[in-house]
């Protein structure tokens, strides 16, 4: 067992691969086959590859200045005043991340299984999870990702074994879905539904086996996620067929509602909430620790712990903004799932440019000290 | 005014934890590369006795003195007592350990005159009742009133003669400062006195009333040994080295507790184990400042890493072979003088659940036992918090004509299952506490009549449903099926928060604590090794974790504690299995046989 860590490949495969994964709980999956039809499966697909073509980018960023995060590297590109802008704009983006996928979860919550519990106590003992896990630090965020990580593979993989006998290979034809140009436009405009692999870039300091780990990482959780996303779409059409699907509003937890053996053995969707709750919590978590821990370091903050409450407050008031689940969908998570590519991989990719341009890199020698990972980020 | 506005501020400004110094078990190649030459360095720089700057830094104190070398040792570091030295007036030595036991008031100290050859004064000190009496009286003061070895008119310290020729104690020694002789006496030895000299000499004669080896009261198993730990360090220790004959394995003592002066030892085996464990082990105990130590439960709250955790982060066992067993994995046994309970460090969560029995068993039985164990945390930990949740939240899971069971048998119930449920796991509790406190055979028969009856009463008189009887005695069995005591304790306690969380947020509150729970474990390290490993984060993959894999297959000790030798057996450890059977001598015997068989015909 090596020491001086704080995590490696393993702990961040996992975590990242939640986080792109989650959003198969919500509403993501319907909004796809209403866009796509029958060609959903295939269409994030495409949308993963092309968030691998943005990732390589952002990997060659990191490259050029090892043992340095994102913030770091803006701040050495661009200096200290337009690094911090950048910065600053990406906390933004990650708060705004963190309060609507909370908001989802919640309008999710709500509607399915706890209708009667007032809407704020769910807001608030989800809040407290994610302050009390923020507080304990990184390293015991990746951790406890690991232990969710097995826990939602095994409530997606007992969801879509269980409703095997239910599948119908006809309702995946016609397999073009609406024609190539709507699967190829909205395949690679919803590349933003795999930006969670920005993330990486400001953990890249923390990751034991430097550029080598967060390479493999980063491609790994990419195609595992993606192909996750594509089987769980897959079986979604092969059940409710693409017109239905488009209407559910969870298709994940109509599909759990299917599993039907005989009188004992039905109705087990509740069984999976757990699955749902772990994967939300690590997400908006992780988000908000990001979001904190950013802010800190682009103001050079000693410890980002003071921040935890301040920033709880004002995910709080942005995830209670919208009126609705509606506004939400149509808004919120159409932003972060169709259009923040455009933000979170071209920033990077105009960082790069810049570097190449003025001719800057990072210290080499520095690289060695990553292979142990950074532990200030625990102390920070 | 100013004060109070500062007190305001202070109160508001966010002030960082003290954590305790941060500790991490170095693996064996860092051993190498960086303890080694930090030890050179430290022995090459003794004169100038620097001290690294950064706490990061590897630096292993060594203040821990083998009880051997405690006299040597001491008076190296300490050339001058801070008391004084021993006085060569016999009145004053006399009148010194009269005053530090508050003689005569004090009547267990008995302080024996007498006179050598005639001229010598002389005296023995001892308390009464610590000692063996045959000792002292046909081995220590025969001997010196009838010797003819010491002359009458012979002036001089005369103990250095008696120490060679006259007594007859097998454990004799000097003793050079008051500190260590009093020390000796509150240990059971006798300390000897002769006018002249300025040190005493100390016989072994320990003879308190002990408890012989006994059964194990709270770790008894079907197959394997059954001898337990009593409250006798000596004997505990014996125990092992009788197991473990290993000339490496190391014991060495400390006293703990300003008043109690508490004997306390680690053992290891010396090349197995990681040597900054050891240093870590002995850096706590050092530095422990308390006046009283008198069980392991003691001393555990005191090294334990986080005080907080629900879980225990050491082993607690009262069996030889246990503590043998972890030692030889390369784990520490701290041994506590008075207590029949040895603490093992460092402690995971997979090392708890497993049971002595465990490796005495076929491997198919121990996995299933394992097995068991795993679900009887599961079912003690989150059944009544499950039970609650469903009943009021998640209803449509159950099966219709089970939903409908329940109901009638709740009917005629006027309280809410949330009521209900706390009634009976309060009342269990309250059986269990009862139950220990009541003495002999009464304690035993109230936990089943009190449960059969409460239980019986209860339902009759419509205060809880049957179903909930059902449910809290399942829980209560896996609670009871929880080899380790103190982890089957935070795990009762663990049972009401989920038992809360879900009758207010159903499965929600419950997956919230639970990843709450989670975190704290995997926040959670145990001398430098994370609680939750092997498997967050994942180490080498373990052939002794869930599934206990057959013996000759687990080739290696385990990688969280970093041994220093990794290999517990070769990769073929059952050797016969690949020898040809009629090799050697059964070949020889078959060639005879063929011999003969040539011979006759």
């Amino acid at each position: 067992m090596n020491k001086k860590a704080n995590f490696g490949f393993r702990e961040t495969f996992c975590l990242l691969t939640l986080l792109i994964i989650t959003k198969i709980f919500f509403t993501s999956m319907s909004t796809l086959i209403g866009l796509t039809g029958t060609a959903a499966w295939y269409t994030t697909l495409i949308s993963g590859i092309t968030a691998s073509v943005g990732f390589t980018f952002v990997y060659l960023l990191i490259k050029r200045f090892p043992g340095n995060n994102l913030v770091q590297i803006f701040k050495k590109v661009a200096g200290k005043v337009l690094g911090s802008i950048i910065s600053l704009l990406f906390c933004g983006y990650f708060v705004f991340y963190t309060s609507s996928n909370l908001r989802e979860f919640l309008e999710m919550v709500k509607a399915f299984y706890l209708p009667y519990t007032p809407p704020s106590f769910i807001l608030i003992t989800f809040l407290i999870t994610t302050a009390l896990l923020s507080y304990l630090g990184l390293e015991a965020i990746t951790r406890v990702s690991t232990f969710a990580f097995y826990v939602v593979i095994t409530v997606i993989a007992a969801i879509i074994l269980l409703v095997a006998p239910n599948y119908s290979l006809d309702d995946l034809f016609p397999i073009g879905g609406y024609g190539l140009k709507p699967t190829l436009f909205h395949g690679i405009l919803r590349s933003s539904a795999y930006g969670e692999i920005i993330f990486l870039a400001f953990i890249a300091n923390s990751i034991k086996g430097g550029i080598k780990n967060i390479k493999k990482a980063g491609y790994w959780s990419l195609i595992i996620g993606c192909m996750i996303t594509s089987i769980t779409i897959l079986c979604v059409l092969m059940i409710f067929e693409y017109v239905q699907g488009n209407e559910n509003l969870s298709s994940f937890f109509q599909l759990s509602r299917v599993i039907y053996f005989n009188r004992f053995f039905q109705r087990f969707e509740s069984i999976f909430m757990f699955g749902w709750v772990f994967a939300s919590v690590i997400n908006v978590t992780f988000a908000f620790f990001i979001t904190v821990y950013v802010f800190s370091n682009t103001f050079d903050i000693k410890y980002y712990r003071p921040l935890i409450l301040p920033f709880i407050f004002i995910t709080f008031v942005i995830a209670i903004m919208p009126e609705n689940l509606s506004q939400i969908i149509y808004f919120n998570i159409n932003v972060i799932r169709e259009y923040s590519s455009f933000f979170i991989f071209t920033v990077p990719i105009l960082v790069l440019i810049a570097a190449v341009i003025f001719k800057k890199k990072g210290d080499f020698k520095n690289s060695n000290s990553n292979k142990e990972g950074d532990r200030n980020l625990e102390k920070s | 005014m100013k004060k109070a506005l500062l007190n305001l501020l202070k109160f508001i400004t966010y002030k960082e934890n003290k954590s305790p110094k941060e500790f991490y078990l170095p693996s064996k190649e860092e051993i190498e590369e960086y303890y080694y030459k930090d030890k050179e360095t430290d022995s090459t720089d003794e004169k100038t006795q620097s001290k690294p700057k950064d706490s990061s830094e590897i630096k292993f104190p060594k203040k821990a003195i083998p009880v051997a070398e405690i006299q040597k040792k001491q008076s190296n570091d300490k050339p001058e007592a801070d008391d004084g030295t021993i006085s060569t007036n016999i009145d004053e030595n006399i009148n010194y350990i009269k005053k530090i036991f508050n003689s005569p008031k004090n009547k267990d100290l008995v302080l024996r005159e007498f006179i050598i050859a005639g001229n010598h004064r002389a005296f023995i000190a001892y308390i009464d009742g610590m000692v063996n009496n045959i000792i002292i009286n046909n081995f220590i003061l025969r001997p010196l009133l009838t010797t003819d070895k010491i002359k009458s008119d012979s002036g001089g310290c005369q103990l250095d003669e008696v120490l060679k020729s006259v007594l007859e104690t097998n454990q004799a020694k000097e003793v050079k400062e008051p500190q260590e002789a009093i020390y000796e006496i509150l240990s059971g030895n006798t300390i000897l006195y002769i006018d002249g000299c300025n040190y005493y000499v100390t016989n072994e004669t320990k003879g308190f009333d002990k408890r012989g080896v006994e059964t194990p009261q709270t770790e008894g198993l079907v197959k394997g040994p059954q001898e337990a730990f009593n409250e006798s360090i000596r004997t505990n220790i014996t125990l092992v080295r009788k197991i473990i004959k290993s000339p490496n394995l190391t014991t060495e003592f400390f006293k703990l507790g300003r008043r109690s002066k508490t004997l306390c030892a680690i053992m290891y085996i010396k090349g197995l184990v990681n040597p900054a464990l050891v240093d870590e082990v002995k850096r706590r105990l050092d530095g422990i400042d308390t006046d009283f130590l008198c069980n392991s439960g003691m001393l555990e709250q005191l090294i334990e890493d986080k005080s907080y955790a629900l879980v225990p982060s050491v082993i607690n066992t009262e069996r030889p072979d246990r503590t043998s067993s972890h030692i030889v994995e390369g784990r520490i046994a701290i041994f506590l003088d008075g207590t029949p309970f040895v603490i093992i460090v460092p402690a995971t969560l997979p090392s708890l659940i497993h049971s002595p029995e465990d490796s005495a068993l076929k491997w198919q039985y121990a996995t299933f036992l394992r097995l068991i164990r795993v679900f009887a945390i599961f079912l003690a930990t989150l059944l009544p918090g499950l039970y609650v949740a469903i009943t009021n939240f998640h209803q449509e899971m159950l099966p219709t004509d089970l939903l409908i069971a329940i109901a009638k048998a709740k009917e005629n119930v006027p309280f809410p299952t949330i009521v209900e449920i706390i009634l009976m796991e309060l009342s269990f509790e309250l059986i269990r506490e009862a139950g220990i406190r009541v003495p002999g055979i009464i304690g035993n028969t109230l936990g089943i009549i009190g449960a059969l009856i409460l239980g019986q009463a209860a339902v009759q008189a419509n205060i809880v449903s049957p179903v909930l009887i059902i449910i809290v005695a399942i829980t209560g069995l896996g609670n009871f099926a929880v080899p380790n005591f103190s982890l089957a304790f935070g795990i009762r306690l663990l049972r009401f928060i989920f038992i809360i969380t879900g009758a207010l947020l159903g499965f929600y509150g419950i997956s919230l604590t639970m990843l709450i729970f989670v975190a704290l474990l995997c926040n959670t390290n145990s001398f430098g090794v994370p609680f939750l490993s092997p498997i967050i984060p994942k180490t080498r993959r373990s052939r002794d974790l869930y599934i206990r894999w057959p013996l000759w297959m687990q080739e290696l000790r385990p990688d969280i504690i970093n041994p220093m030798d990794e290999r517990r057996q070769p990769p073929i450890s059952k050797k016969w299995s690949v020898e040809n059977p009629y090799s050697t001598k059964n070949n020889i015997i078959a060639k005879d046989e063929e011999d003969n068989d040539e011979q006759k015909g």
